[in-house]
Protein backbone atom coordinates (compact mmCIF):
# COMPACT_ATOMS: atom_id res chain seq x y z
CA UNK A 1 0.00 0.00 0.00
CA UNK A 2 2.83 2.28 0.77
CA UNK A 3 6.01 2.03 -1.35
CA UNK A 4 8.91 4.30 -0.77
CA UNK A 5 11.75 4.57 -3.46
CA UNK A 6 14.73 6.23 -2.96
CA UNK A 7 12.64 9.30 -1.43
CA UNK A 8 14.59 12.78 -0.35
CA UNK A 9 13.47 15.45 1.45
CA UNK A 10 15.04 18.93 2.19
CA UNK A 11 14.03 22.09 3.72
CA UNK A 12 15.65 25.36 3.35
CA UNK A 13 18.10 25.63 6.21
CA UNK A 14 17.52 29.64 6.37
CA UNK A 15 13.83 29.50 6.56
CA UNK A 16 13.79 33.21 7.98
CA UNK A 17 14.51 35.05 5.54
CA UNK A 18 16.97 37.88 5.69
CA UNK A 19 15.15 41.58 6.10
CA UNK A 20 15.92 44.23 3.94
CA UNK A 21 18.47 46.05 6.69
CA UNK A 22 20.30 43.24 7.26
CA UNK A 23 20.43 42.07 3.04
CA UNK A 24 21.39 45.80 2.21
CA UNK A 25 24.21 45.71 5.12
CA UNK A 26 25.48 42.20 3.89
CA UNK A 27 24.63 42.63 0.40
CA UNK A 28 28.23 41.39 -0.62
CA UNK A 29 27.75 38.34 1.23
CA UNK A 30 24.10 37.15 -0.11
CA UNK A 31 25.07 37.79 -3.62
CA UNK A 32 25.91 34.42 -5.52
CA UNK A 33 25.33 32.71 -2.39
CA UNK A 34 23.00 29.99 -2.62
CA UNK A 35 21.05 29.27 0.25
CA UNK A 36 21.90 25.87 2.12
CA UNK A 37 19.64 23.23 1.89
CA UNK A 38 18.67 20.53 5.13
CA UNK A 39 18.34 16.71 3.88
CA UNK A 40 16.12 15.69 6.33
CA UNK A 41 15.05 12.77 4.37
CA UNK A 42 18.36 11.31 2.69
CA UNK A 43 16.94 8.27 0.22
CA UNK A 44 14.84 6.47 2.14
CA UNK A 45 13.52 2.99 0.49
CA UNK A 46 10.79 0.86 2.40
CA UNK A 47 7.57 -0.28 1.58
CA UNK A 48 4.23 -0.73 3.59
CA UNK A 49 2.03 -3.83 2.68
CA UNK A 50 -1.85 -3.88 3.56
CA UNK A 51 -2.90 -4.33 6.79
CA UNK A 52 0.96 -4.06 8.26
CA UNK A 53 1.74 -1.55 10.92
CA UNK A 54 4.87 -0.07 10.68
CA UNK A 55 6.54 1.37 13.95
CA UNK A 56 9.00 4.42 12.88
CA UNK A 57 11.24 5.28 16.14
CA UNK A 58 14.30 7.16 16.31
CA UNK A 59 15.74 10.29 18.25
CA UNK A 60 14.49 13.60 17.70
CA UNK A 61 15.52 15.11 14.56
CA UNK A 62 15.91 12.25 13.12
CA UNK A 63 12.92 12.60 10.48
CA UNK A 64 10.03 10.65 11.59
CA UNK A 65 7.83 13.97 11.56
CA UNK A 66 8.81 14.59 8.06
CA UNK A 67 8.71 11.33 6.84
CA UNK A 68 4.77 10.96 8.08
CA UNK A 69 3.98 14.61 6.25
CA UNK A 70 5.16 12.97 3.07
CA UNK A 71 2.89 10.10 3.89
CA UNK A 72 0.08 11.94 4.65
CA UNK A 73 1.13 14.20 1.47
CA UNK A 74 1.44 17.54 2.86
CA UNK A 75 4.21 17.95 1.25
CA UNK A 76 5.84 16.23 -1.24
CA UNK A 77 8.97 14.36 -1.38
CA UNK A 78 12.22 16.44 -3.21
CA UNK A 79 14.07 13.59 -4.86
CA UNK A 80 12.38 10.09 -5.36
CA UNK A 81 9.26 8.51 -5.55
CA UNK A 82 6.48 7.63 -2.36
CA UNK A 83 3.04 5.74 -3.86
CA UNK A 84 0.78 5.63 -1.28
CA UNK A 85 -2.82 3.74 -2.33
CA UNK A 86 -5.71 4.69 0.43
CA UNK A 87 -7.38 6.82 2.05
CA UNK A 88 -4.85 8.28 4.61
CA UNK A 89 -6.03 9.69 8.17
CA UNK A 90 -3.61 11.68 10.00
CA UNK A 91 -3.84 11.26 13.82
CA UNK A 92 -1.04 14.33 14.18
CA UNK A 93 -2.11 16.91 14.98
CA UNK A 94 -5.88 16.45 16.51
CA UNK A 95 -7.84 19.17 15.80
CA UNK A 96 -6.58 20.60 12.71
CA UNK A 97 -8.99 23.02 11.51
CA UNK A 98 -11.09 23.28 14.08
CA UNK A 99 -13.17 26.50 15.08
CA UNK A 100 -13.18 28.20 18.72
CA UNK A 101 -16.84 30.06 17.45
CA UNK A 102 -18.28 27.11 16.14
CA UNK A 103 -20.01 24.36 18.46
CA UNK A 104 -18.81 21.28 18.84
CA UNK A 105 -21.22 19.79 16.64
CA UNK A 106 -20.50 21.83 13.84
CA UNK A 107 -16.58 21.17 14.57
CA UNK A 108 -17.40 17.52 14.25
CA UNK A 109 -19.42 17.50 11.11
CA UNK A 110 -16.55 19.73 9.66
CA UNK A 111 -13.86 17.73 10.67
CA UNK A 112 -15.74 14.98 9.39
CA UNK A 113 -15.81 16.37 6.35
CA UNK A 114 -11.88 17.21 6.16
CA UNK A 115 -10.91 13.78 6.99
CA UNK A 116 -12.44 12.15 3.81
CA UNK A 117 -16.28 11.69 4.52
CA UNK A 118 -19.36 13.44 3.29
CA UNK A 119 -21.37 15.88 5.27
CA UNK A 120 -24.04 13.38 5.06
CA UNK A 121 -22.15 10.26 6.21
CA UNK A 122 -20.45 12.69 8.84
CA UNK A 123 -24.00 13.82 9.88
CA UNK A 124 -25.37 10.03 10.19
CA UNK A 125 -22.25 8.80 11.89
CA UNK A 126 -22.66 12.00 14.59
CA UNK A 127 -24.40 10.10 17.87
CA UNK A 128 -21.54 7.65 17.31
CA UNK A 129 -19.05 10.12 17.90
CA UNK A 130 -20.73 12.22 20.47
CA UNK A 131 -21.58 8.49 22.53
CA UNK A 132 -18.07 7.26 21.64
CA UNK A 133 -16.59 11.28 22.93
CA UNK A 134 -18.52 11.33 26.25
CA UNK A 135 -19.54 14.52 25.43
CA UNK A 136 -23.23 14.84 24.77
CA UNK A 137 -23.91 17.47 27.20
CA UNK A 138 -21.35 19.95 25.73
CA UNK A 139 -21.33 19.25 22.03
CA UNK A 140 -23.81 22.13 21.08
CA UNK A 141 -21.56 24.64 22.92
CA UNK A 142 -19.17 26.21 21.22
CA UNK A 143 -15.37 24.79 20.91
CA UNK A 144 -13.95 27.56 22.79
CA UNK A 145 -15.68 26.62 25.91
CA UNK A 146 -14.41 23.60 25.82
CA UNK A 147 -11.62 21.85 28.14
CA UNK A 148 -8.21 20.98 26.46
CA UNK A 149 -9.31 17.53 27.37
CA UNK A 150 -12.78 17.68 25.83
CA UNK A 151 -11.12 19.17 22.96
CA UNK A 152 -9.01 16.08 22.21
CA UNK A 153 -11.75 13.48 23.28
CA UNK A 154 -13.76 15.37 20.17
CA UNK A 155 -10.99 15.57 17.64
CA UNK A 156 -10.13 11.67 18.40
CA UNK A 157 -13.43 10.57 17.87
CA UNK A 158 -13.87 12.31 15.03
CA UNK A 159 -10.59 10.95 13.31
CA UNK A 160 -11.54 7.12 14.57
CA UNK A 161 -14.87 6.82 12.99
CA UNK A 162 -13.93 8.63 9.46
CA UNK A 163 -13.17 4.56 8.02
CA UNK A 164 -9.68 4.97 7.69
CA UNK A 165 -7.62 2.77 5.13
CA UNK A 166 -4.05 4.11 6.10
CA UNK A 167 -3.83 5.70 9.84
CA UNK A 168 -0.73 7.65 10.17
CA UNK A 169 -0.48 8.35 13.98
CA UNK A 170 2.24 10.82 15.55
CA UNK A 171 2.34 10.11 19.48
CA UNK A 172 -1.21 10.08 20.55
CA UNK A 173 -1.93 6.90 21.97
CA UNK A 174 -3.25 8.89 25.11
CA UNK A 175 -5.87 11.25 24.78
CA UNK A 176 -7.94 13.12 27.50
CA UNK A 177 -8.40 11.43 31.07
CA UNK A 178 -7.00 7.86 32.48
CA UNK A 179 -10.22 6.46 31.34
CA UNK A 180 -10.60 8.07 28.10
CA UNK A 181 -6.66 7.14 27.11
CA UNK A 182 -7.75 3.36 27.75
CA UNK A 183 -10.95 3.72 25.79
CA UNK A 184 -8.34 5.51 22.69
CA UNK A 185 -6.13 3.11 23.05
CA UNK A 186 -8.23 0.23 22.81
CA UNK A 187 -10.09 2.35 19.51
CA UNK A 188 -6.72 2.57 17.80
CA UNK A 189 -5.63 -0.84 18.55
CA UNK A 190 -8.83 -2.41 17.36
CA UNK A 191 -8.07 -0.62 14.31
CA UNK A 192 -5.02 -1.73 13.89
CA UNK A 193 -5.90 -5.34 14.71
CA UNK A 194 -8.78 -5.04 11.98
CA UNK A 195 -6.17 -4.47 9.49
CA UNK A 196 -5.55 -0.88 8.96
CA UNK A 197 -2.38 -0.05 7.23
CA UNK A 198 -0.64 1.95 10.42
CA UNK A 199 2.43 4.22 10.42
CA UNK A 200 3.08 4.83 13.99
CA UNK A 201 5.81 7.13 15.24
CA UNK A 202 6.53 7.06 19.16
CA UNK A 203 9.27 6.82 21.89
CA UNK A 204 7.31 4.52 23.42
CA UNK A 205 9.01 1.35 23.09
CA UNK A 206 6.37 -0.66 25.04
CA UNK A 207 3.66 0.63 22.95
CA UNK A 208 5.64 0.17 19.58
CA UNK A 209 6.42 -3.65 20.71
CA UNK A 210 2.90 -4.21 21.38
CA UNK A 211 1.07 -3.02 18.39
CA UNK A 212 3.32 -3.16 15.74
CA UNK A 213 4.23 -5.63 13.16
CA UNK A 214 7.48 -4.12 11.59
CA UNK A 215 10.01 -1.62 12.87
CA UNK A 216 12.10 0.92 11.82
CA UNK A 217 14.82 2.74 13.04
CA UNK A 218 15.69 6.68 11.61
CA UNK A 219 18.49 8.20 12.41
CA UNK A 220 19.54 11.64 10.37
CA UNK A 221 17.18 10.84 7.75
CA UNK A 222 18.50 7.51 6.80
CA UNK A 223 17.48 3.75 8.04
CA UNK A 224 19.63 2.64 10.21
CA UNK A 225 17.60 -0.91 10.70
CA UNK A 226 14.44 -2.29 9.66
CA UNK A 227 12.80 -5.83 10.80
CA UNK A 228 10.75 -7.15 13.65
CA UNK A 229 10.30 -5.21 16.74
CA UNK A 230 12.28 -6.88 19.21
CA UNK A 231 15.14 -6.90 17.20
CA UNK A 232 14.90 -3.29 15.74
CA UNK A 233 14.34 -1.69 18.90
CA UNK A 234 17.34 -4.02 20.95
CA UNK A 235 19.82 -2.55 18.46
CA UNK A 236 18.28 1.02 18.70
CA UNK A 237 18.38 1.47 22.75
CA UNK A 238 22.19 -0.31 22.39
CA UNK A 239 23.49 1.69 19.74
CA UNK A 240 20.94 4.71 19.29
CA UNK A 241 22.52 6.70 22.21
CA UNK A 242 26.27 6.84 21.51
CA UNK A 243 26.78 9.87 20.36
CA UNK A 244 24.49 11.76 22.91
CA UNK B 1 -22.16 12.36 -8.36
CA UNK B 2 -18.91 11.15 -7.76
CA UNK B 3 -18.06 10.42 -4.16
CA UNK B 4 -15.06 13.03 -4.07
CA UNK B 5 -16.82 15.55 -5.97
CA UNK B 6 -19.55 15.44 -3.06
CA UNK B 7 -17.09 15.49 -0.94
CA UNK B 8 -15.74 18.85 -2.30
CA UNK B 9 -19.13 20.46 -3.07
CA UNK B 10 -20.07 19.78 1.04
CA UNK B 11 -16.14 21.22 1.73
CA UNK B 12 -17.02 24.23 0.01
CA UNK B 13 -20.38 25.06 1.17
CA UNK B 14 -18.85 24.39 4.81
CA UNK B 15 -15.79 26.65 4.12
CA UNK B 16 -18.49 29.30 2.64
CA UNK B 17 -21.00 29.09 5.49
CA UNK B 18 -18.41 29.38 7.76
CA UNK B 19 -17.02 32.69 6.07
CA UNK B 20 -20.55 34.25 5.91
CA UNK B 21 -21.83 33.14 9.41
CA UNK B 22 -18.50 32.98 11.89
CA UNK B 23 -17.93 37.12 11.00
CA UNK B 24 -20.94 38.49 13.00
CA UNK B 25 -21.37 35.05 15.15
CA UNK B 26 -20.22 37.11 18.37
CA UNK B 27 -22.36 40.48 17.66
CA UNK B 28 -25.29 41.49 18.78
CA UNK B 29 -26.47 42.68 15.37
CA UNK B 30 -24.90 39.53 13.71
CA UNK B 31 -26.00 39.14 10.23
CA UNK B 32 -27.83 42.40 9.73
CA UNK B 33 -23.83 43.58 9.73
CA UNK B 34 -23.99 42.76 6.22
CA UNK B 35 -26.77 44.92 5.28
CA UNK B 36 -25.82 48.00 7.62
CA UNK B 37 -22.40 47.83 6.34
CA UNK B 38 -22.99 49.09 2.67
CA UNK B 39 -25.78 51.52 3.68
CA UNK B 40 -22.86 52.99 6.18
CA UNK B 41 -20.48 52.86 3.67
CA UNK B 42 -23.25 54.74 1.66
CA UNK B 43 -24.01 57.58 3.67
CA UNK B 44 -20.22 58.27 4.39
CA UNK B 45 -19.59 58.67 0.51
CA UNK B 46 -22.72 60.93 0.09
CA UNK B 47 -22.18 63.67 3.16
CA UNK B 48 -18.88 63.49 1.73
CA UNK B 49 -18.72 64.24 -1.92
CA UNK B 50 -22.59 65.51 -2.14
CA UNK B 51 -22.95 67.43 0.79
CA UNK B 52 -19.49 69.01 0.89
CA UNK B 53 -17.93 69.02 -1.95
CA UNK B 54 -21.15 68.90 -3.81
CA UNK B 55 -20.43 67.04 -6.80
CA UNK B 56 -22.33 68.08 -9.83
CA UNK B 57 -23.24 64.38 -11.09
CA UNK B 58 -26.42 63.45 -11.51
CA UNK B 59 -28.12 61.01 -8.95
CA UNK B 60 -24.62 60.52 -7.64
CA UNK B 61 -25.67 58.37 -4.88
CA UNK B 62 -26.48 56.24 -7.62
CA UNK B 63 -23.75 56.96 -9.58
CA UNK B 64 -21.20 56.06 -7.00
CA UNK B 65 -23.02 52.96 -5.18
CA UNK B 66 -23.47 51.43 -8.58
CA UNK B 67 -19.77 50.87 -8.49
CA UNK B 68 -18.41 50.99 -5.27
CA UNK B 69 -20.54 47.83 -4.07
CA UNK B 70 -18.82 45.91 -6.89
CA UNK B 71 -15.50 47.41 -6.57
CA UNK B 72 -15.90 46.26 -2.69
CA UNK B 73 -16.35 42.63 -3.47
CA UNK B 74 -13.21 42.90 -5.32
CA UNK B 75 -11.00 44.38 -2.96
CA UNK B 76 -12.41 43.23 0.08
CA UNK B 77 -11.94 39.69 -1.23
CA UNK B 78 -8.45 40.62 -2.49
CA UNK B 79 -7.19 41.68 0.85
CA UNK B 80 -8.73 38.55 2.64
CA UNK B 81 -7.57 35.83 0.14
CA UNK B 82 -3.85 37.11 0.69
CA UNK B 83 -4.46 35.30 3.95
CA UNK B 84 -6.05 32.60 3.08
CA UNK B 85 -2.40 30.21 2.87
CA UNK B 86 -0.90 31.56 5.36
CA UNK B 87 -3.34 31.94 8.10
CA UNK B 88 -4.58 28.30 7.88
CA UNK B 89 -1.14 26.94 8.68
CA UNK B 90 -2.76 23.83 10.85
CA UNK B 91 -5.26 23.19 8.37
CA UNK B 92 -2.67 22.66 5.21
CA UNK B 93 -0.13 20.59 7.10
CA UNK B 94 -2.15 18.73 9.00
CA UNK B 95 -4.69 17.40 6.36
CA UNK B 96 -5.09 16.88 2.71
CA UNK B 97 -7.80 18.81 1.34
CA UNK B 98 -7.96 21.20 -1.78
CA UNK B 99 -6.55 23.82 -0.54
CA UNK B 100 -8.04 26.62 -3.31
CA UNK B 101 -11.08 25.85 -1.60
CA UNK B 102 -9.97 28.41 1.10
CA UNK B 103 -9.56 31.34 -1.67
CA UNK B 104 -13.14 29.81 -3.78
CA UNK B 105 -15.06 30.58 -0.50
CA UNK B 106 -13.83 33.99 1.10
CA UNK B 107 -14.77 35.51 -2.56
CA UNK B 108 -18.22 33.52 -2.38
CA UNK B 109 -18.63 34.78 0.77
CA UNK B 110 -18.14 38.42 0.14
CA UNK B 111 -19.92 37.89 -3.21
CA UNK B 112 -23.06 37.28 -0.99
CA UNK B 113 -22.20 40.27 0.83
CA UNK B 114 -22.77 42.59 -2.76
CA UNK B 115 -26.18 40.32 -3.67
CA UNK B 116 -27.45 41.59 -0.28
CA UNK B 117 -26.57 45.22 -1.26
CA UNK B 118 -27.57 44.82 -5.04
CA UNK B 119 -31.89 46.03 -3.35
CA UNK B 120 -30.25 48.94 -2.30
CA UNK B 121 -29.33 50.17 -5.54
CA UNK B 122 -33.03 49.38 -6.42
CA UNK B 123 -34.84 51.17 -3.80
CA UNK B 124 -32.27 54.09 -4.78
CA UNK B 125 -33.62 53.50 -8.48
CA UNK B 126 -37.03 54.17 -7.14
CA UNK B 127 -35.73 57.01 -5.06
CA UNK B 128 -34.49 59.06 -8.05
CA UNK B 129 -37.79 57.83 -9.71
CA UNK B 130 -36.40 54.89 -12.35
CA UNK B 131 -37.33 51.33 -11.85
CA UNK B 132 -34.65 47.93 -11.95
CA UNK B 133 -34.12 47.09 -15.00
CA UNK B 134 -35.56 43.04 -16.56
CA UNK B 135 -32.42 43.23 -18.51
CA UNK B 136 -30.72 42.68 -14.88
CA UNK B 137 -31.95 38.99 -14.67
CA UNK B 138 -28.95 37.83 -17.47
CA UNK B 139 -26.29 40.81 -17.23
CA UNK B 140 -25.61 40.99 -13.70
CA UNK B 141 -25.07 36.75 -13.31
CA UNK B 142 -22.61 37.74 -16.50
CA UNK B 143 -20.83 40.37 -14.60
CA UNK B 144 -20.55 37.96 -11.19
CA UNK B 145 -19.66 35.59 -13.60
CA UNK B 146 -16.78 37.51 -14.92
CA UNK B 147 -15.84 39.00 -11.86
CA UNK B 148 -15.27 36.00 -9.70
CA UNK B 149 -13.24 34.78 -12.11
CA UNK B 150 -10.67 37.68 -12.46
CA UNK B 151 -10.58 38.16 -8.56
CA UNK B 152 -10.04 34.21 -8.14
CA UNK B 153 -7.15 34.55 -10.23
CA UNK B 154 -5.90 36.98 -8.90
CA UNK B 155 -6.07 35.87 -5.25
CA UNK B 156 -4.66 32.44 -6.00
CA UNK B 157 -1.64 33.98 -7.39
CA UNK B 158 -1.57 36.37 -4.46
CA UNK B 159 -2.49 33.80 -1.43
CA UNK B 160 0.38 31.76 -2.86
CA UNK B 161 3.11 34.50 -3.68
CA UNK B 162 2.32 35.30 0.34
CA UNK B 163 3.14 32.40 1.70
CA UNK B 164 6.77 32.45 -0.06
CA UNK B 165 7.03 36.12 0.41
CA UNK B 166 5.07 37.78 2.73
CA UNK B 167 5.83 41.49 1.65
CA UNK B 168 3.01 40.59 -0.67
CA UNK B 169 0.76 41.39 1.73
CA UNK B 170 1.68 45.36 2.11
CA UNK B 171 2.50 45.67 -1.31
CA UNK B 172 -1.59 44.39 -1.96
CA UNK B 173 -3.10 46.86 0.02
CA UNK B 174 -1.11 49.53 -1.39
CA UNK B 175 -1.82 48.90 -4.78
CA UNK B 176 -5.45 47.98 -3.79
CA UNK B 177 -5.50 51.58 -2.80
CA UNK B 178 -3.82 53.18 -5.79
CA UNK B 179 -6.06 51.16 -7.60
CA UNK B 180 -9.01 52.33 -6.41
CA UNK B 181 -8.44 55.78 -7.36
CA UNK B 182 -7.24 54.60 -10.55
CA UNK B 183 -10.75 53.14 -11.66
CA UNK B 184 -13.29 55.25 -12.02
CA UNK B 185 -15.61 54.44 -9.08
CA UNK B 186 -15.64 57.77 -6.93
CA UNK B 187 -15.89 59.78 -10.50
CA UNK B 188 -17.17 59.58 -13.91
CA UNK B 189 -14.10 58.62 -17.12
CA UNK B 190 -15.43 62.22 -18.92
CA UNK B 191 -14.10 63.92 -15.67
CA UNK B 192 -10.70 62.56 -16.35
CA UNK B 193 -8.45 65.09 -18.94
CA UNK B 194 -8.33 63.49 -22.28
CA UNK B 195 -4.14 63.08 -21.44
CA UNK B 196 -4.65 60.58 -18.45
CA UNK B 197 -7.68 58.48 -19.75
CA UNK B 198 -5.26 56.36 -21.14
CA UNK B 199 -3.77 55.40 -17.78
CA UNK B 200 -7.83 54.57 -16.63
CA UNK B 201 -7.99 52.43 -20.50
CA UNK B 202 -5.02 50.50 -19.51
CA UNK B 203 -6.79 49.50 -15.68
CA UNK B 204 -8.82 46.27 -16.69
CA UNK B 205 -11.09 47.37 -13.59
CA UNK B 206 -11.86 50.25 -15.72
CA UNK B 207 -13.87 47.90 -17.99
CA UNK B 208 -15.68 46.09 -15.47
CA UNK B 209 -16.61 48.57 -13.03
CA UNK B 210 -18.09 50.76 -16.24
CA UNK B 211 -20.30 47.95 -17.43
CA UNK B 212 -21.81 47.50 -13.69
CA UNK B 213 -22.58 51.30 -13.43
CA UNK B 214 -24.05 50.57 -16.91
CA UNK B 215 -26.30 48.10 -16.06
CA UNK B 216 -27.42 49.55 -12.48
CA UNK B 217 -28.25 52.71 -14.42
CA UNK B 218 -29.43 52.12 -17.61
CA UNK B 219 -29.85 48.49 -18.02
CA UNK B 220 -27.68 48.11 -20.47
CA UNK B 221 -24.08 47.96 -20.99
CA UNK B 222 -21.50 48.33 -23.95
CA UNK B 223 -20.61 44.48 -24.91
CA UNK B 224 -17.08 45.38 -25.45
CA UNK B 225 -16.37 46.07 -22.39
CA UNK B 226 -17.68 43.10 -20.93
CA UNK B 227 -15.62 41.28 -23.35
CA UNK B 228 -12.52 43.00 -22.17
CA UNK B 229 -13.25 42.14 -18.61
CA UNK B 230 -13.98 38.58 -19.85
CA UNK B 231 -10.38 38.75 -21.51
CA UNK B 232 -8.94 39.56 -18.06
CA UNK B 233 -10.79 37.31 -16.67
CA UNK B 234 -9.25 34.48 -18.62
CA UNK B 235 -5.76 35.87 -18.11
CA UNK B 236 -6.04 36.31 -14.38
CA UNK B 237 -7.45 32.67 -14.37
CA UNK B 238 -4.51 31.11 -16.42
CA UNK B 239 -1.82 33.06 -14.47
CA UNK B 240 -3.38 32.43 -11.24
CA UNK B 241 -3.76 28.53 -11.97
CA UNK B 242 -0.35 28.10 -12.83
CA UNK B 243 1.70 30.03 -10.10
CA UNK B 244 -0.73 27.67 -7.43
CA UNK B 245 -0.21 24.73 -9.18
CA UNK B 246 4.05 25.28 -9.32
CA UNK B 247 4.30 26.93 -6.36
CA UNK B 248 1.97 24.61 -4.10
CA UNK B 249 5.09 22.02 -4.60
CA UNK B 250 6.80 23.46 -2.14
CA UNK B 251 4.64 25.17 0.15
CA UNK B 252 5.22 23.42 2.71
CA UNK B 253 8.78 24.23 3.22
CA UNK B 254 8.01 27.79 3.49
CA UNK B 255 4.87 27.63 5.87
Amino acid sequence: MITAENVWKSYPVNRDKPGFKEFIVNAPEFIGKKSGLFWALKGLNFSVKKGECLGVIGKNGAGKSTLLSLLLGTSLPGKGTLTVNGKRTPLLELGAGFHQDMTGRENLVMNGILLGLTRKEALARQDAIIDFSGLSEFIDRPLRTYSGGMYMRLAFSVAVHTDPEILLIDEILSVGDEFFQKKSGDAITGLIKRGTTTVLVSHNMESIRNICSRVIWLEHGVIMADGIPGEVIGKYLNEGGKDV
Amino acid sequence: MDRNMRRTLDLFLMFTGREITLKYKRSYLGFIWSLMNPILTALVFFVAFKLFMRFEIEDYTLFMLSALFPWTWFSASVSMCIHSLTGNISLIKKIIFPKRLLVVSVITGQMVTLLISIPILAVLLYYYGKSPYLSWLYIIPILLTVQFFIILGISMALAMLNAYFRDMEHITNVTLNMLFWMTPVMYPLAMVPEKYRIFLAMNPMTYLIQSWRDVIMTGRVNWVNVLIAAVTAAVCMLLGSFIFAVKDKKLDEVL
